[in-house]
């Protein structure tokens, strides 16, 4: 990006935009609505390092609340495209059940996929990750668990790493989010992503659903990690090297 | 797109902000400005005040969400038999966490220098202590699949009020994060119990579905009903009163599979106004 200015929206509007209770009480797309109103309010001036471009080096997600809303959108991606391959596939020892289930899992994630993607390309034009590409060869897409003598890991072992990450991952990132707006949306979706966590969980371990290494056990609050905690996880799949560094900054 | 243009003509409406000025003042509690505050703020709010929208509201409101619930996990763990065995474990881990938030949310109004209001006596029966009353959950405690499905219907009011109550509180970014993980937790429980339930015969998946069985309460117990699960069967989210979202041409589904309307309303779990919130938790106290 050049150093000439240029209108766009803000990152991080004002707490005190006029976004309070008369608007919670609507579904949650009046929220999106209302953001993208509200931050057209607040013209700036975009900073040099805040947009997700490609370049040679690493891609950034950004800064400020886009680098979230793009952090969020690289994970629903990420778990998009594995659910969808586990669709395509046959898992060996799947049940009828199991097989619906990870359908509806898929197109859960699918659809987070494309409300972000949508909703960042309405609030923050021009600054959305790129479509990422995924490596998925450690993973088996014809077992359904990992066998001691396996290299890799079976569809439950991955969904299971997938969805704890992302739980995680929105866990911390709620409060990087400057917008009301986008913590309720944030929400909405997070707490969906926490059922396919005990939903997978107990299909590996029954009753190992909101176990001592999801939810701590000492304070009885769920795993949270930072954007680069995870970024540096999720990598290991993602076929672009991505910098979370500024998110949320 | 046609619809971003809808969505931000909509943002630029006016908003009305009546209730702003009370906000204004009292979303600073439960950050360190109370201790500062003339009077004991505490004091001045009764515990059912009608709004429940600053972060004091929000924190005593949930507070007595966790004491709900810990109290219907240690009476079911107490009730001989209504658990069975194998399943003892998931609500000692249960009521464990709940016990957890108690203490964290109870501290929160403490280290805020707020008055944390006295435990109420819970009434799982919707008598609300008074024996002449009808009975509005019967056998909560003595039969299995009614104590699920109380457990569910609260579990899903948990996940639901926790997201509108994140949103009253983001002036304290260590409260909210805080929050926010107990709201994933939330989420957990209730899918667990969902799980259990579908074990058992019932009809229902781990996340709101339009999919579920319905569970049946007379009339006067419908509030419970409407907070748990009221406007998650509904695949349509309006702009506003009779705009629908067009979702097929929202959505840029590339996996070359139909979404189900289901599918949309399962994808995403609703807040819900803490005022039906009240009232479906003022049905045990």
């Amino acid at each position: 990006m050049s150093d000439t200015s240029r209108s766009v929206v803000s990152d991080s509007p004002p707490l005190a935009q006029p976004l309070y209770a008369p608007i919670k009480r609507r579904s949650f797309f009046m929220y999106a609505g209302a953001t993208a109103g509200a931050t057209a309010l607040a013209l700036v001036g975009c900073s040099k390092e805040s947009d997700p471009v490609v370049t040679d080096g690493p891609t950034s997600l950004g800064a400020g609340d886009v680098g979230v809303l793009n952090y969020a959108y690289a994970l629903e991606q990420l778990e998009a495209a594995f659910y969808a391959k586990v669709k395509a596939s046959t898992v060996a020892g799947f049940t009828a059940d199991e097989t619906a289930y990870f359908a509806d899992i898929s197109d859960h994630e699918a659809i987070h996929r494309d409300f972000l993607k949508a909703a960042i390309s309405r609030d923050f034009s021009g600054r959305l990750l790129p479509e990422l590409t995924f490596n998925f060869d450690t993973i088996d897409f014809t077992k359904r668990v990992k066998a001691a003598s396996d290299t890799k890991l079976g569809v439950l072992d991955a969904a299971k790493a997938f969805e704890d990450l992302g739980v995680a991952a929105y866990n911390g990132a709620g409060k990087l989010l400057k917008v009301p707006a986008y913590l309720v949306i944030a929400g909405q979706i997070v707490s969906v992503e926490a059922r396919h966590v005990a939903y997978i969980r107990n299909l590996l371990v029954p009753g190992s659903f909101a176990a001592d290494d999801q939810v701590e056990p000492a304070s009885g609050l769920d795993k949270t990690l930072s954007p680069t905690e995870v970024i540096a996880i999720a990598q290991a799949f993602v076929v672009q090297q991505l910098d979370a560094s500024s998110v949320g900054q | 797109m046609k619809l971003i243009s809808l969505l931000d003509h909509l943002a630029a409406a006016p908003a009305d902000q009546s209730a702003a000025p009370r906000r204004a003042v009292l979303r600073q509690v439960g950050s360190a400005a109370l201790a500062a505050l003339p009077l004991g703020l505490g004091a001045s709010l009764p515990a059912a005040a009608d709004t429940k929208d600053t972060s004091y509201d929000a924190v005593t409101q949930l507070l007595l969400l966790e004491r709900l619930q810990r109290a219907l996990y240690t009476r079911a763990l107490a009730a001989p038999g209504l658990i069975p065995l194998t399943q003892l474990a998931d609500f000692q881990r249960l009521r464990l966490h709940q016990d957890q938030h108690v203490a964290f949310l109870t501290e929160a109004l403490q280290a805020a220098g707020a008055i944390v209001p006295t435990e109420p006596a819970f009434d799982f029966s919707g008598r609300r202590g008074v024996v002449t009353n009808p009975v509005l959950f019967p056998n909560v405690l003595s039969n299995f699949d009614d104590f699920l499905a109380l457990a569910q219907q609260l579990e899903d009011l948990g996940v639901r009020l926790y997201k509108t109550q994140a949103f009253n509180i983001t002036n304290d970014s260590q409260l909210l994060k805080a929050v926010l993980r107990i709201h994933a937790v939330e989420a957990q429980h209730s899918a667990h119990v969902r799980s259990l339930r579908r074990g058992r015969g019932v009809a229902v998946k781990n996340w709101p579905s339009d999919t579920d069985a319905a569970i049946v309460r007379p009339a006067a117990a419908q509030v419970l009903t409407t907070a748990a699960t009221g406007g998650e069967e509904n695949p349509i989210q309006n702009l506003k009163a009779g705009m629908p979202i067009p979702f097929a041409n929202f959505l840029l589904i590339r996996d070359n599979t139909a979404v189900r309307d289901s599918a949309l309303s399962e994808a995403f779990d609703e807040p819900l106004t803490t005022t039906v919130a009240q009232a479906a938790l003022n049905l045990f106290v």
